[in-house]
């Protein structure tokens, strides 16, 4: 193990049109003639469509087109069950369907429009209660379900869209033998990824060929879905994405390229959209999602796990989209990074008739995460044990199994409780207003295909051509740092093109912390078929043996003799065209044994998964309940680091955001399903003057079977443990746990001051 | 008339007003409200951001003028204001961001007529009135008779704001203004309350108390400031004066709290704002915003 | 019914003709043709279309144009008008306060202002200034270290906007 380097300065190769305004965004874009779309959304959150007439939507001057269900293919779509239209057809099934979309000369006009056009509802119960959904008599937010298309790992049945497990032995047994049990339930109520830039589509038709620009974190998966939808090949379609402000998971899936890609075929013109702070809440069919966290431990006196019995139900929202495997991701979250003994944690995912849950930056985990830490420390209070010294005891190491049974490689857990205690300065004396609470969470890599080109140009530089994605990480601003180590060059020698489906080969995108792991790896084969290159047209310029060559500071030269030398951009500069490509090799996850696991969708076991322990210092308002974090302490294992500046931009943030879900982010809604604060004065971000101090100290571990160099991730993992770290601070002060996220001044308060107990 | 015009003067603004036209100035309520879909913007606009005169904060033995146009960065950094009217800049500060504080003017926070407005309760309590030029001449009112519900005042349409007074104030006197707020800044007032008070030989002989965001409009509570006139001050009175704030609350329940809870809150603010205003009527050093000064263990 | 206007942006004027409801942040994007001001809300709570008007900051989503008529407008692209980095923006790209760059332009133009009325800024002052610019990417800690970075590097940046005189209601 070792400690990763101080920053080193590394300027980002986008950073100067960002500074300047110079940047373009997909709203920044404006093509000659272009028209402007805006939806008709559902006026119900439930309810069967009797008619739609859009004659006086029509008929306003400067319409020029005005599109339903009927206008485009009558094609289902989603990720793991197609469950949804473009427009909705029979049903609507939240407040954000879309029933109708126009195009017209001005925003203001298709606004106008978009109001004119009548709509006649019968109008149903709204199915909000996700965890009464379930129940065998409730009314079915899909009827058609057994009909959909869909993964049959789900286990679709019903409104239960997915049902998952993770067992290990006998828990039941195991529970019944423990010196001590603790049971716990919690609720986190749902929240948003809120990049600050809503998005914003332009489509261009020229012949049978649509370009899209569009503000999403996967153009590959934008190109999918409108190829699937509208029922034209993936190759008539070409997906750019501009600089994109943000995307924190809210612009992964395919969402509304279709609909703008079809009113700019039917107009013959382009068609911009771009969303209001207010839709941006209300219309995407992503949030995080709402979920009841039931747990169950038994332990030995010595704080050793031997059972755990979890239940877990989780708000799906109207629709699947790509978030069909949370029930399983939520289960290994209700598990967490440690050893136990007997496991049986089953999850459930259940449809509602409000937003549809999606990925958010490690989706299901920084709830789950924050109920299982804080029932970690309950159960630490019945051992009379620290909570600190429960961890130490239990978190995982190497050769440990997992919850469900993988057996772990080297891994940093444990490091990281030391390193995050050492920071905060854990056991010290504090005012009677503070206190210091930890947490520890997980999340896995995801080891799938990606590719790159690199070539040299005639000047000596390079451009890598990638189909991965920048959502403002760094992630992609980084490549050329491994590109430049493999050739011996330095970074900032290297362009990059990017985000354009006709450039870069297939990639997952922006998601599942996965850019460096994956397209990282693909750079570097890249960039050595490149340097194989480089060495036979230097061995054959200077008549010496490959072997003999060394290659550094951009010229190849002979070992020993220096003066006989040529360099890269001589080479590059015959003509010679010195191309590479790469995928890598795609690591795949340590096999288990999960026969006794239902809802098996891959996650039962963690690829080189990344661990994270978190501190927080948090001071409390008695009389109000308000909470101040002052202070987090951020270790991570993530592998070794390949960007600090970048890897540390990433904790900064998710911590910074899971500060706000653990105490001022929820999405409410009301008794229908409908938001009650899509905006930004009560969906609370937190502020500058909101952030504590962060300390991170990365625990570097040469990863096998990982990515490149030994790195594993870091995007997600920073936001995983910070809600629970807060929540054990808070529940010291309060001398009890708060059980709702966000734990907002309110419910604190309750707690402090005699609300209902449990 | 339609569109916009720019007043030169009181009296073409006055004029403006008489067709029709509605004032703007920093627009930090109005174009705000209408983004946010409460009301859309009226038809006919006045601009009187750039009337001469309006903008001034100026002393006189009688206390205090402050133009309609004076912008809560303004308030927040006048020496007068920070040290003998000091509940209003605690509320000033607390406005949106620099930007908000920048453009918005105490003329258009007196005029939109929030029941969460955080001037509010500070100009009440420090016996603030409001002058109004009109097409008949210049008219004067009590704040405390000028809000008559959310957004809804006295004032004709064809009046216009044109300065509030604040009296001068006594020696000894101490006054602050305390609101609940879930993040540091950027807030809007859940539950307020602001305080002024005057000491004679260690004794409150006159308190004036005024609760915002806990009715439909802000307003003075007379149980509260007798349950604290008359004592020394000490925390049996200031408690007393607290509950009082608080059972004069009429709370809503909405997203942003419960009832319960603004009434617990009300309770709360009021007790802090009343013993930050002693505090400082005696010479201690309460800093600015007294929100974030009396927070936590504070007593 | 358009009204004529003229705004000087970034030194440059521009005779416009805007409608009495269009917002100084639509008029410079759309009519000025300046970008690099973003619309992230519109009501005033996320910072990204921050100008300065006359030296003064507005979040220009809810500040109408037609009010800005005769006014010197700086947004983003007027801070490094020589082609030269300001050391703000500089500091930026050095300490890792640009990740997604939605929020920078408006961070920029709030920093600046900040500097100029406070030279040397407690960390909590700066902190404070910036809250009405919401980031939601970096946590706000590069930010924060560049304008304090800048801050203890120089005393002002000697292109960096000069404070008026007199304030603009005063004259």
């Amino acid at each position: 193990m070792t400690m990763a380097p101080e920053r080193t300065p590394f300027i980002r190769s986008d950073g100067k049109e960002k500074v300047t305004g110079a940047g373009r965004y997909t709203a920044d874009l404006n093509l000659t003639g272009q028209l402007h779309a805006k939806f008709r959304y559902a006026d119900h959150p439930h309810a069967r469509i009797l008619s739609i007439d859009t004659a006086a939507a029509r008929a306003l001057p400067g319409v020029f087109a005005v599109l339903t269900w009927e206008d485009v293919p009558d094609v289902l779509y989603g990720g793991s069950v197609n469950d949804r239209r473009l427009f909705a057809k029979e049903k609507v099934r939240w407040e954000g369907d879309i029933v109708a979309a126009v195009a017209a000369r001005t925003a203001d006009l298709a606004a106008e429009a978009a109001g004119l056009i009548d709509v006649r509802y019968e109008v149903l119960p709204p199915l909000t209660d996700f965890a009464a959904n379930a129940e065998a008599d409730a009314q079915l937010v899909h009827e058609a379900w057994a009909d959909y298309e869909a993964d049959e790992n789900l286990g679709l049945s019903g409104n239960i869209l997915g049902h998952s497990s993770i067992v290990k032995g006998d828990a039941d047994a195991a529970m019944a033998g423990a010196d001590v049990v603790v049971k716990s339930r919690y609720v986190a109520d749902a929240s948003q990824g809120a990049p600050i830039e809503p998005r914003a589509i332009v489509a261009d038709w020229q012949g049978d060929k649509v370009t899209v620009w569009s503000s999403t974190q996967v153009p590959f998966a934008a190109r999918s879905g409108i190829a699937h939808t509208l029922n034209i090949p993936e190759s008539q379609v070409r997906i750019i994405v501009p600089l994109l402000g943000g995307g924190f998971g809210s612009k992964c899936d395919f969402h509304f390229e279709a609909h703008v890609a079809a009113l700019a075929r039917a107009t013959r013109r382009p068609v911009k959209l771009v969303f209001s702070r207010r839709e941006e809440f209300l219309a995407p069919d992503h949030r995080r999602e709402g979920m009841i966290i039931e747990l169950e431990t038994g332990a030995s006196r010595d704080g050793r796990l031997v059972a755990r019995r979890g239940r877990l139900i989780l708000d799906k929202g109207a629709y699947c989209g790509e978030g069909g495997f949370f029930a399983q991701m939520a289960a290994m979250h209700a598990c967490g990074p440690y050893q136990i003994d007997a496991v049986n944690v089953d999850s459930y995912l259940n449809y509602s008739n409000q937003q549809p849950s999606g990925s958010i930056r490690a989706p299901t985990a920084p709830q789950a995460c924050w109920a299982l830490e804080q029932h970690m420390d309950e159960l630490a209070a019945a051992l009379e044990m620290d909570p600190a010294e429960l961890r130490r005891r239990t978190l995982i190491g190497e050769g440990d199994e997992g919850p469900a049974g993988q057996v772990f490689e080297e891994i940093g857990a444990k490091q990281t409780l030391e390193a995050a205690l050492d920071m905060i300065g854990y056991g010290r004396e504090l005012p009677e207003d503070e206190a210091i609470g930890v947490a520890c969470g997980w999340w896995p890599s995801f080891g799938v295909p990606s590719g790159a080109y690199v070539k040299l140009n005639r000047d000596g530089t390079g451009t890598i051509v990638t189909g991965a994605m920048e959502s403002g990480t760094g992630a992609v601003m980084g490549l050329p740092l491994l590109a430049a180590e493999a050739l011996g060059m330095k970074a900032e020698d290297f362009s990059i093109l990017y985000q354009d489906t006709d450039a870069g080969p297939w990639d997952m995108g922006s998601s599942g912390s996965q850019t460096t792991f994956n397209n990282g790896r693909a750079v570097v084969e890249a960039a050595t078929e490149v340097r194989e290159k480089l060495l036979d047209l230097a061995a054959d310029d200077l008549e010496v043996s490959r072997d003999d060559l060394v290659l550094a500071d951009g010229t190849l030269s002979v070992k020993g003799s220096p003066d006989s030398s040529v360099t890269i951009a001589t080479l590059a500069g015959s003509g010679e065209p010195i191309l590479g490509k790469g995928s890598g090799d795609v690591p795949e996850a340590p096999a288990v044994d999960a026969s006794g696991c239902v809802g098996r969708l891959g996650l039962e076991s963690f690829l080189a998964p990344q661990l994270i322990t978190q501190a927080a210092r948090v001071k409390l308002d008695r009389d109000t309940g308000v909470i101040r974090v002052l202070e987090v302490a951020a270790a991570h294992d993530s592998g070794v680091i390949v960007n600090r500046i970048g890897a540390d931009g990433q904790v900064y943030g998710g911590v910074l955001m899971g500060i706000g879900q653990a105490l001022s982010e929820a999405t409410w809604f009301d008794d229908e399903g409908r938001q009650l604060n899509p905006g930004l004065l009560d969906y609370k971000l937190q502020t500058a003057s909101d952030a504590p101090e962060i300390n991170i100290r990365w625990v570097e571990i040469d990863t096998p079977n990982a990515g490149p160099n030994g790195g594993k991730g870091v995007g997600e993992p920073p936001s995983v443990p910070t809600p629970g770290a807060i929540g054990n601070a808070i529940a010291k002060l309060v001398g009890r746990p708060i059980d709702r996220l966000p734990m907002t001044p309110e419910r604190v308060w309750e707690a402090i001051h005699g609300g209902p107990e449990e | 008339m339609t569109g916009y015009i720019r007043a030169n003067t009181v009296e073409e603004a006055v004029a403006a007003l008489a067709a029709g036209a509605r004032p703007i100035a920093g627009g930090t309520d109005l174009v705000v409200g209408a983004r946010q879909g409460k009301q859309s913007l009226p038809d006919a606009l006045v601009g009187i951001h750039r009337i001469p005169g309006l903008g001034a904060i100026t002393e006189t033995d009688a206390g205090i003028d402050l133009g309609t146009l004076v912008s809560h960065a303004a308030i927040v950094s006048h020496p007068a204001i920070r040290e003998r009217y000091t509940a209003l800049a605690d509320a000033s500060v607390l406005v949106g961001s620099h930007a908000t504080r920048a453009q918005g003017t105490l003329g258009g926070n007196v005029m939109h007529a929030s029941p969460a407005m955080d001037t509010g309760a500070p100009l009440l309590c420090l016996g603030g009135t409001a002058t109004f030029a009109t097409p008949s001449g210049d008219r004067t009112t009590d704040l405390v008779d000028l809000w008559t519900g959310p957004g809804e005042t006295t004032a004709g349409p064809d009046e216009l704001l044109v300065a509030v007074h604040l009296p001068a104030s006594a020696q000894a006197t101490g006054s602050a203004y305390v609101r609940l707020q879930y993040r540091r800044h950027m807030e809007i007032a859940v539950v307020g309350a602001a305080a002024a008070v005057i000491l004679d030989g260690g004794a409150v002989t006159r308190a004036a108390i005024a609760i915002t965001a806990l009715a439909p409009v802000i307003r003075r509570v007379e149980s509260a400031e007798q349950a604290l006139t008359g004592t020394s001050g000490g925390a049996p009175a200031v408690e007393a004066a607290a509950q009082a704030a608080a059972d004069a609350a009429r709370p809503i329940d909405d997203v942003r709290a419960s009832a319960t809870y603004r009434r617990a809150m009300a309770a709360v603010v009021t007790r802090r704002a009343v013993q930050a205003a002693i505090a400082r009527a005696r010479g201690e050093e309460i800093p600015i915003p007294a929100t974030e000064s009396t927070q936590g263990s504070w007593r | 019914m358009t009204h004529p206007i003229t705004l000087r942006v970034n030194g440059v004027p521009y005779p416009l003709g805007v409608d009495a409801h269009a917002t100084l942040l639509n008029v410079i994007r759309d009519q000025v043709a300046l970008t690099g001001s973003k619309e992230g809300c519109d009501d005033s709570e996320c910072g990204a279309c921050m100008m300065l008007i006359d030296g003064q900051p507005v979040n220009s989503c809810s500040y109408l144009a037609v009010q800005a008529d005769d006014t010197e407008v700086t947004t983003v692209e007027g801070l490094a008008p020589d082609d030269k980095l300001a050391p703000l923006q500089e500091a930026f790209l050095v300490e890792g306060a640009v990740q997604c760059g939605f929020c920078t332009p408006g961070m920029l133009i709030s920093a600046t202002c900040l500097l100029r009325d406070n030279p040397h800024p407690a960390t909590d002052e700066v902190r404070i200034a910036l809250s009405g610019n919401l980031c939601r990417c970096t946590g706000y800690d590069g930010i924060v270290r560049a304008v304090l970075d800048v801050a203890a590097s120089r005393s002002a940046d000697p292109r960096s906007i000069a404070r008026p005189a007199v304030s603009r209601h005063e004259r």
